[in-house]
């Protein structure tokens, strides 16, 4: 009996051994207390964010997004609601690599600071791009580079807003200082603030998260959940179209099929900005019908041609009629006359600036 | 009581058991003699051979997915032949032969005799897991095999494979890569088949191991494609089960099939566990 019993109680063990293992490695490992490191203020954090010069690093980045976008036929699936990956690596001199997986897919960006290439693996198209002396490859200007968005939202955001240093976080397995932008009372926006992980040792921007009004959870978080900095492999940063590719030769730069975020590009042709700051409205028109989504600073812009129409409500007032599209932290009117109005604002700030 | 005096007996000097060498062989004898072991792994021959053929008749119409990326590029089908038969056909071959070792042999009457053999019952647990180890193994083996001569033979693309990520990688290393995917899917299937043996021990019908277990996979994919159960993914087996087109990534991410390894040596614990306990009370 004594024997059996123990043999039961190895059953059991092994049982229990397993539910607890399984219970570990679907729960993730929670944040670890907050580091203790020394005080800094936001002044010097942010100009040593600016001067950061972090070296070669790999990493993985999650984007968590909770805009409320619906899923829109032809745009990136990065847009709608839900969690996606992307592996980073960087080099020196505007080096870098992206890669994208999408279900059994991959995109791949490779830049070897002169050479863009573009390898889409569903139907094996490589494209080339060659970058003009000045322009950046797309290890700096990604938007699932986290270091150049947030870098970008620092400067923008700083002559409008509160900005302070709110305790420390670890992300990445990293400590970080948590450095949050609060718009000023004065501004009429949907967001409630940015909070930017900035690592304590690197100084680099380790996770941006987008609060907006009326929600404790993040309206978009991107931000590493793995990275080392170190020498990398100089062979990641070369790309050789592999046989049976179809090779485009893309000569001007139209934008990379992952869309450049627009970290900072400038308003272009025919638009207008009105207003600074968090209520900065971009009014402008559309290049044709339904070709592209309002172009808010914190949304791709899309090379395609996604189909708008049926997105939205319709709305009308003193200037003219549209269909109005709302996300959490954004609010953008399409006129029927092919106008746009975009912004991180209310509606009615919209149509204020529309009636200009 | 049984129990007890059969432990008795193993721990005598004088040896009334069986070595443990010549029971798994006895049992994997008596796996592969069964004719439906040998049929399955005949039809699972045919699985890589059945893609190949389709995708050179298609003509290279590439779509995107794995089956997208075998086409030109032979050392890609055996992945695609694991990933696909992965859903269904692989558990289901485990399954059936979890279910004959434990059910099929109450069902015959043939488990009295074992229970009653001068073998220990945690042994017994050990060598019937062996015997469907050794159906896993065996059954992703023939895959394997095939996928990798179909694919040299009928695809094509020389030694060299194109990886997702736009590198090409040589034989040696896409060799490699095919073998991480096969040794992957054997552990999945290793928590298949506990639990399939936890189910086996509990009945003796060998039908209700095969509905049960097929039915929880359906139950854990439908459960895994609702966006607001999302939470529950991690719990999940079936839920890494897409990752073997990782292996085609360069340079490999280990974390999805690490993980995914780890989910499942965690159900073979408890599959496994579940078994010994009930093997200890059961009567035939």
């Amino acid at each position: 009996m004594t024997a059996g019993r123990t043999w039961s109680r190895i059953g059991v063990g092994a049982a229990l051994v397993g539910a607890v293992g399984l219970g570990l490695v679907a729960i993730p490992a929670g944040a670890g207390a907050a580091p203790v490191l020394p005080p800094v203020s936001a002044q010097d954090l942010v100009s040593s964010v600016l001067t950061a010069k972090p070296g070669p690093f790999n990493g993985t980045v999650e984007l968590d997004n909770a805009l409320g976008l619906p899923a829109i036929p032809g745009a990136p699936a990065q847009l709608a609601n839900g969690k996606s990956t992307a592996r980073v690596w960087s080099g020196d001199d505007g080096k870098g690599r992206l890669s994208i997986p999408s279900g059994a897919d991959e995109q791949t960006l490779v830049s070897d600071g002169s050479t863009v290439w573009a390898y889409d693996s569903a139907d094996r198209t490589a494209t080339k791009h060659t970058l003009v002396p000045g322009e950046r490859g797309p290890g700096q200007r990604s938007a699932t580079d986290p270091a150049a968005a947030a870098a970008a939202a620092l400067q923008t955001l700083g002559k409008t807003s509160t900005i302070t240093v709110d305790g420390t976080a670890e992300v990445a397995g990293r400590p970080a200082y948590a450095l949050v932008l609060a718009p000023n009372p004065s501004e009429r926006t949907l967001l409630r603030e940015v909070r930017i992980a900035v690592d304590a040792e690197k100084r680099v921007p380790l996770q941006l998260t987008v609060l907006a009004n009326g929600s404790t959870d993040p309206a978009v978080q991107i931000g590493f959940t793995d990275l080392t900095f170190g020498p990398q492999d100089p062979s990641l940063f070369t790309f050789t179209p592999p046989a049976g590719t179809t090779v485009k030769d893309e000569p001007a730069p139209a934008g990379t099929p992952e869309g450049t975020p627009g970290a900072h590009p400038g308003p272009p042709a025919g638009t207008t900005v009105v207003g600074d700051g968090w209520d900065t409205v971009v009014v402008g028109t559309m290049p044709k019908p339904g070709a592209q989504a309002a172009p808010d600073q914190r949304r791709r812009d899309e090379g395609g041609a996604p189909d708008l129409s049926s997105l939205g409500t319709p709305v009308s007032g003193s200037w003219g009629s549209g269909r109005l599209i709302t996300t959490a932290v954004a609010t953008a009117i399409v006129t029927d006359d092919g106008r746009v109005a975009a912004g991180a604002v209310p509606e009615q700030v919209l149509t204020e600036a529309l009636a200009k | 009581m049984t129990a007890s005096l059969v432990e008795q007996d193993t721990a005598r000097p004088t040896r009334t058991a069986a070595p443990l060498g010549r029971l798994l062989a006895a049992e994997v004898r008596w796996v592969l003699r069964r004719p439906r072991t040998l049929v399955m792994l005949g039809l699972f021959a045919l699985i890589p051979i059945v893609i190949a053929i389709g995708i050179v008749i298609a003509d290279r119409q590439m779509g995107g997915g794995l089956i997208g990326a075998v086409a030109g590029n032979g050392l890609v089908l055996p992945i695609a032949a694991l990933t696909l038969s992965l859903t269904l056909l692989l558990p289901l071959a485990v399954t059936m032969s979890a279910a004959d070792a434990i059910a099929g042999e109450a069902a015959h009457g043939t488990l009295r005799g074992l229970l009653l053999a001068p073998v220990g019952r945690l042994r017994l647990v050990g060598v019937k897991a062996f015997g469907v180890l050794v159906v896993a193994f065996l059954a992703v083996l023939v895959i394997s095999v095939v996928g990798v001569v179909a694919g040299s033979l009928i695809v094509g693309g020389g030694g060299d494979v194109v990886t997702l990520s736009g590198t090409t990688l040589g034989m040696g290393e896409a060799l490699g890569r095919v073998a991480l995917v096969a040794v992957w899917v054997v552990g999945q299937l290793a928590a298949v088949g506990a639990v399939a043996l936890a189910i086996s021990s509990l009945t003796e019908h060998p039908l209700v191991v095969l509905a049960s277990v097929l039915g929880g996979l359906i139950v854990f994919g439908v459960l895994g494609a609702i966006p607001a159960l999302d939470w529950l993914q991690p719990w999940l087996l079936t839920s890494g089960w897409a990752g073997a087109a990782d292996a085609l990534r360069d340079p490999l991410p280990l974390g999805g099939l690490g993980e995914s390894t780890l989910r499942a040596l965690c159900y073979v614990a408890i599959g496994l566990g579940f078994t010994a306990i009930r093997m200890q009370r059961r009567d035939a």
